[in-house]
């Protein structure tokens, strides 16, 4: 991913006055579900390594392409790694806020069309003819759909998400689920990706929303998750705690190497570019840029990634495919 | 720029003014060149003083920091005595999309309770402040008497005075709302052409 538009603000409807506000919607907007940034209802949301939550675009915009380190807006935890859209809590905001989720979905496409950047389409996912079904049933009625546990269980232990924690590429699991995906590196047992940096800390607005919602569910799987805790400590070091240090450390010599005093001295960034499998923005290093792909975005691995023969779809909409062969490698300029 | 936050912001900041004390309006139509108002904190020298705070923003916000600077005289050693400028890390390398107006006026409310003496903007003030305190809080409340106590007349006052002077009504609206309603600068302006 290249950005040339991105950095562009958008620019809205310059006629508006304060008084057409009204019609927005925002009464119907959950403050839990409000963005810290457009203030507006999370749209195609992403989850930071510290937990907090904010739009697709919004993150974005929010991370600096040009120094090595980004910061949350909220909590000022730094990160380098531009995470996927969580597709759990898209499709918890598609079903709880119908008729204001497809306002901003209009809203972010108009502007998307003004940038020619797109985000990723979610059409293999959730967005699909049913879900779109759903949410137009919904519209009609001006209801909201019934969230079951279905739609909030963890990706490994299939129980109803308890702490939930969201890794970069987008997956949602158990705070303590995250512990048994390390065997080296942390990887998401869905997708295969690493996720980059410590453990992800738990995602509040997600929890808080669970615990709300299933008020029962929840209890009961407090109390399991505290008793097994207390039999882990019974039975002398918990296997989490090891690995956790064993993830830490690993991950900390990771860093290590791109991180000296917060400086790029080792490698020099590719202002204002981010590779598209790992997120990683901006890139250090070797750059491949996929001389097939057309759109002004492109689509750019960094060296790890392309070594690695990463599958994974672009970060934005591109529509990059496994035939695209023919890469143009930057070195480390 | 994303307009529809400013409106938003707007609109919340305004609905505690009272408790807060903290204001915020749109000259005119225009949102990207804001009024805002913060009064004085209690126990300070700005006790009892309403300052105008001048808001420009720029194209990338809220992604990068407003423009603020002081319209009032105000005595401070973060706050230049000469043009308002205003010396805080919020407002240059440590703005946060997630802050927003509202929360940047409060930090320069607070800041007006806790000045930074060793990181001045305005030496002779910040000098003053470490050498001469006594001195410092006197022109500090001096100069809150004298610059932000002014009566608040209501616009429309202003506005029949000035044209009773023989400016024309609609020159004399505009000329107030560039200066914020100023009731000597707009006559300043209007003498001016």
């Amino acid at each position: 991913m290249e950005e040339k538009t991105a950095k562009e603000p958008p620019t809205k409807v310059e006629d508006q006055t304060l008084d057409s506000m009204d019609d927005t919607g925002d009464d119907e907007i959950d403050k839990a579900f409000q963005c810290f940034i457009c203030l507006d209802l999370f749209y195609k949301p992403v989850v930071l390594a510290c937990g907090h939550v904010s739009c697709f675009w919004c993150a974005h915009m929010s991370m600096s392409g040009w120094v090595q380190h980004s910061h949350c807006p909220i909590c000022r935890q730094t990160y380098n790694h531009f995470p996927s859209i969580c597709e759990l809590l898209h499709l918890l905001l598609l079903k709880t806020h119908p008729v204001v989720y497809k306002r901003r979905e209009k809203q972010v496409l108009e502007e998307e069309k003004k940038n020619e950047c797109f985000s990723p389409q979610l059409v293999d996912g959730l967005m699909t003819k049913t879900e779109h079904g759903l949410a137009e049933n919904a519209l009609e009625n001006g209801t909201s759909e019934q969230i079951s546990i279905t739609d909030v269980l963890c990706t490994a232990c299939k129980k109803m998400l308890f702490r939930p924690a969201v890794l970069n590429c987008g997956h949602v699991y158990c705070e303590d689920c995250v512990h048994t995906l390390v065997n080296g590196v942390l990887r998401c047992q869905v997708c295969q990706s690493c996720h980059p940096g410590g453990f992800p800390k738990v995602c509040l607005v997600l929890d808080n929303f669970l615990e709300e919602h299933f008020p029962e569910e929840y209890a009961q799987r407090k109390d399991a998750v505290q008793l097994r805790q207390q039999h882990a400590r019974h039975a002398g070091p918990s296997t989490c705690e090891s690995q956790n240090e064993k993830g830490s450390t690993k991950s900390a010599r990771k860093d290590g190497l791109l991180r000296t005093n917060g400086i790029v001295t080792e490698f020099a960034a590719h202002i204002g570019v981010g590779c598209d499998s790992c997120g990683v923005f901006p890139m250090m290093g070797k750059r491949y840029k996929c001389k097939d792909c057309m759109e002004s975005i492109g689509f750019d691995l960094c060296g790890d990634c392309y070594e690695s023969r990463s599958k994974l779809p672009g970060r934005f909409n591109q529509q990059h495919t496994p035939d695209h062969r023919s890469w143009h490698e930057h070195g480390e300029d | 720029m994303d307009l529809s936050r400013v409106q938003k912001e707007l609109k919340d900041c305004n609905k505690d003014r009272e408790i807060s004390g903290i204001g915020i309006e749109a000259n005119g139509g225009d949102l990207t060149h804001l009024s805002g108002t913060i009064t004085g904190p209690v126990g300070t020298p700005y006790e009892g003083g309403t300052f105008l705070i001048d808001v420009r923003l720029t194209g990338g916000y809220p992604f990068e920091p407003p423009k603020m600077q002081f319209r009032t005289k105000v005595w401070h050693p973060n706050i230049s005595s000469q043009n308002g400028a205003i010396c805080l890390d919020i407002l240059k390398d440590q703005w946060s999309p997630a802050l927003t107006l509202k929360t940047a006026l409060l930090s320069i409310q607070a800041l007006l309770s806790a000045p930074e003496p060793d990181d001045p903007q305005d030496a002779v003030v910040a000098h003053q402040y470490l050498r001469d305190h006594a001195t410092f809080v006197a022109t500090a409340r001096y100069w809150t008497e004298a610059f932000a106590k002014r009566v608040t007349v209501g616009i429309e006052e202003k506005v029949q005075k000035l044209v009773e002077m023989g400016f024309p009504e609609n020159s004399v609206r505009k000329a107030l709302e560039i200066v914020n309603g100023d009731e000597n600068m707009a006559l300043e302006k209007l003498c001016s052409g």
